[in-house]
């Protein structure tokens, strides 16, 4: 595709997004919006780490957690603004990536998948069992939404707040796309293809790998961070590793190793489960069913596959 | 010292659970590269059932095992054929989706089948021996005993027999193996059929132990890979040592620092174990 062609379809899609709270009329789907873009922002995240540098983890929603604590936690003890503390929560995932990525990064393939499953269970059973800090299963309530009561913009309003959200889930998409394009994302390509080729010429690899966990955690902890404000209310339930593996599937079936792929898979995470509400308890089995059939018929992704098409119909025009 | 003795033992029986469940793990990811998630909770499967035949069905215990066992095979072969087969040649991250919806079909089907309660397979083996201090449930004991006699049944297969050695040589070099005349469609429909009975067993003994209930399959296939991690991926003996370090690991913090914590000091010691020896301890370096 003509890069001229990729930024209008870029603005198409922006200007979709713009317009989407008009167009939707069932309330409910506004909340999954909202929902579907703290979603985009882990997996361009998730992307970073799995898509571009080619290291499963398994601990994105651990780290979401760790944000939506960290910042809901600020808030209540150190009586911090809103808005320091939604700053602040990425930078306070960053250390506790840098501390759980410096010894797990040492290991290649499905080892450091384990172990980040591993780190996810341990953020997990620490959120349900510390409850002197966490609560416990009961959660933290009334976590307070940013902005004053009476300011000139309400991010009560949940049309507000899908605005907020999408502001920032589209610098975030930038940011990932900048550092995809910039040198540092060339290695972590590089890393994917052949890592032992990297460290032959002489670049220390770890480092890059390094830096790609701590920022894709950095996303997760900003996302867990805005979803902690929305909802209000977190409790340990949606920092699991069933929510880690959303993440990653985010990924797959929107595309791995594309900007745009993440954007889309969130979106079909979040609302598939829904649409298949008609299916009742079969849901479950209904959802596994379309997962296994798109990985083995559309392996590339939603994106990989439309670019295959597009590619064929461009040689035939 | 009589207390630790006890944790040690109560350990080894849960360990021995493991390394069940390890060794369909091993061997799939051994020949296959694949990590098969689903096997925790197709291993639920058959626990539940085997409580169905016994509870619903009047069945004798060991005809519901042998029963449950026969699905498993069929179910493991299944599995292979249809989900992961397509995807052999694809990225293997791929295989871990298909993984990942296979688990959710067999928990939702589970679901649809026995319902959220928890169960339990009744057994009528209440007897309970006390050795020096020591006490050691029946159950408990044959479960120790049923899992040792499977290990070195899985070993003799392995080490010993014409299919054991085709399994080996594909898992050692498959484009040689291929060369050599090993029929590569066959032997991970064996590799499945044999891992899946293998987490039928496991499955079964959890479900007599302690309770079956939704999601304890995730949990006990989490368990698994780091049993692998721990031992080597890949290696017999390295699950069967990862799996007792782990479950007496597990025991011994349950016992003596904190039962809420267990998995966490389990894990810690996984990854410690990992960044000294990278292969596991009885992986090859």
């Amino acid at each position: 595709m003509k890069p001229g062609l990729k930024l209008l379809v870029a603005g198409a899609a922006l200007a979709f997004f713009v317009a989407l709270p008009q167009l939707i009329t069932v309330k409910y789907y506004l909340h999954l919006s909202v929902l579907a873009l703290v979603w985009v922002i882990a997996a361009q995240g998730q992307n970073l780490i799995q898509g571009y540098t080619g290291y499963v983890s398994i601990v994105q929603a651990g780290f979401m957690g760790i944000g939506a604590y960290s910042t809901a936690l600020m808030g209540l003890h150190f009586d911090l603004p809103v808005w320091l503390t939604i700053l602040l929560a990425p930078c306070v995932t960053a250390i506790f990536a840098l501390a759980t990525g410096y010894p797990s990064l040492r290991v290649k393939g499905h080892y450091f998948a384990i172990v980040t499953l591993a780190f996810n269970m341990v953020i997990f059973i620490v959120l349900m069992n510390f409850h002197q800090l966490t609560q416990g299963e009961a959660g933290i309530t009334g976590i307070p939404k940013p902005g004053s009561r009476d300011g000139w913009i309400n991010f009560r309003d949940r049309e507000v707040y899908y605005y907020f959200v999408l502001i920032v889930a589209v610098a975030m998409t930038a940011l990932a796309w900048l550092i995809v394009r910039s040198r540092v994302g060339q290695t972590l390509m590089s890393i994917r293809q052949n890592e032992d080729l990297v460290g032959a010429i002489g670049i220390a690899a770890w480092k890059y790998k390094l830096f790609a966990f701590v920022v894709s955690a950095m996303f997760a902890g900003l996302a867990g961070a805005l979803y902690a404000h929305y909802q209000s209310f977190i409790n340990p339930e949606i920092f699991g590793v069933a929510q880690s593996l959303d993440a990653i599937l985010a990924v797959i079936v929107g595309g791995s190793g594309t900007i745009a792929g993440p954007v889309i898979g969130a979106f079909v995470v979040v609302f598939l489960p829904e649409y298949l509400r008609f299916a009742d308890s079969f849901r479950l089995i209904l959802y596994g069913l379309l997962l296994v059939l798109a990985t083995i018929f559309m392996p590339r992704g939603i994106v990989g596959t439309l670019a295959v098409v597009w590619s064929k119909l461009e040689r035939r025009g | 010292m009589i207390e630790i003795l006890q944790q040690i033992v109560n350990g080894v029986a849960i360990g021995g659970v493991y390394v069940l469940i390890a060794l369909g793990l091993t061997t799939v990811f051994g020949i296959l590269g694949i990590a098969h998630f689903a096997h925790g909770s197709v291993s639920m499967f058959g626990g539940y059932l085997t409580f169905f035949l016994v509870s619903g069905m009047g069945f004798p215990l060991l005809l519901a095992i042998l029963v449950a066992l026969l699905t498993g095979l069929v179910i493991g072969m299944a599995i292979e054929f249809l989900a992961y087969r397509p995807v052999r040649n694809a990225n293997h991250i791929n295989a871990f989706i298909v993984a990942l919806g296979l688990t959710m079909m067999v928990e939702g089907l589970n679901l649809e089948f026995f319902g959220h309660e928890q169960v339990v397979i009744p057994t009528d083996l209440g007897r309970v021996f006390n050795i020096g201090g020591v006490t050691l449930p029946e159950l408990r004991l044959y479960v120790i005993l049923a899992a040792a006699l499977l290990i070195l049944a899985m070993t003799i297969f392995v080490e010993k027999t014409k299919t054991g050695q085709a399994i080996r040589a594909v898992a050692e070099n498959r484009d040689a193996a291929i060369l050599m005349g090993v029929n590569v469609n066959t032997i991970p429909l064996v590799v499945f059929a044999i891992s899946t009975a293998l987490g039928v067993c496991a499955g079964v003994m959890v479900g007599s132990l302690f309770a079956i209930a939704p999601g304890i399959g995730e949990g006990l296939v989490v368990k698994g890979f780091a049993v692998l991690i721990l031992g080597g991926l890949g290696s017999i003996p390295g699950a069967v040592v990862g799996g007792l370090v782990l479950g007496i690991t597990e025991a011994l913090a349950a016992g003596f620092i904190s039962s809420a914590y267990k998995d966490v000091i389990a894990f810690v010691v996984m990854i410690t174990v990992l960044l000294v020896r990278p292969q596991g301890l009885m992986g090859k370096a």
